[in-house]
């Protein structure tokens, strides 16, 4: 427990503005970081997809699969559209990196050992990642384009938190 | 043989009419919800029985309209798409999104 309330920091810190103190991320960067933060939300929905046994988990997981991917194919055509390529940070890199530890430790998990710790995850990633938008994310980006995605994308993380924090309250 | 002038405007208005305005009213009114930003917007709404209202997903995530207890379900609307109800019975009809439970709204049918 005490691990991963440390690794939640470590990730909720990358994030935060102490993380650009040299300046925010540029718009590719910002690209970077928003695909990034989809990709890992994809491949832990997937792997809760196939390893619960519980509907409710399942079905959350299937919708972050969905959404997700939604987000990043509308981010694709964006940056496809603005000719920007998205572009690696310590914060998307962290990212991933945070991304790939949580599925291995996913793995190791069974039954409702599983459920609540990719519930709980959940939480606190769509936490992480709403305050990431507005702390950093939507403040930085310069392009008037990339900052409507990013607001338009803000109101599906918001209701994704709140899911998730039904799906840990239902699994108690 | 000249017909007065203001005749035929007053033929084509009489013709006019019944073709306009009466399969309107048989019909009821019809009420737009815009599904947007995670929200049903308006939230609440109420209606006359034998209104139409019709949900349109402006969202780029797919979403439904689903009242479970009224046995309503729009099926999944991808983004663009639009659901046509016709309410008949009176009453309170919340409903949500199958897909984002934290989705909600209801329907005032008077």
């Amino acid at each position: 427990m005490k691990l991963s309330r440390l690794a939640a920091f470590a990730a909720a810190a990358s994030f935060t503005a102490l993380a650009w103190a040299q300046g925010g991320p540029s718009d590719p960067q910002i690209a970077g970081i928003v695909v990034a933060a989809n990709q890992v939300d994809i491949d832990a929905g997937k792997l809760a997809k196939s390893h619960s046994k519980n509907k409710e988990v399942q079905e959350f997981a299937q919708r972050m699969i969905t959404d997700h991917t939604a987000v990043n194919k509308q981010a694709g055509a964006l940056v496809k559209k603005l000719n920007v390529k998205p572009q690696e940070s310590d914060t998307s890199k962290a990212l991933k990196a945070g991304g790939k530890e949580n599925l291995g430790k996913l793995k190791g998990l069974k039954g409702a050992q599983f459920d609540k710790a990719y519930a709980e995850h959940e939480v606190a990633y769509h936490q992480q990642v709403l305050d990431a938008i507005d702390k950093v994310l939507i403040p930085n980006a310069k392009n008037a384009e990339l900052k409507g995605l990013l607001e338009k994308v803000r109101p599906a993380i918001a209701a994704h938190l709140e899911h998730a924090k039904m799906m840990v309250s239902h699994l108690k | 043989m000249n017909l007065p002038r203001p005749l035929p405007a007053l033929v084509a208005a009489l013709l006019l009419l019944p073709m306009g305005a009466a399969p309107a009213q048989a019909a009821g009114a019809t009420h737009q919800v815009r599904i947007e930003g995670m929200k049903f917007v308006p939230e609440r709404i109420e209606v006359a029985a034998g209104d139409t209202i019709v949900w349109s997903n402006k969202d780029f995530v797919p979403h439904t309209v689903t009242a479970a207890a009224a046995k309503v379900e729009s099926g999944e609307l991808a983004e663009g798409k639009t659901f046509r109800f016709v309410a008949k019975r009176k009453g309170e009809m919340p409903y949500t999104c199958r897909l984002h439970p934290v989705m909600r709204g209801t329907v005032i049918v008077k």
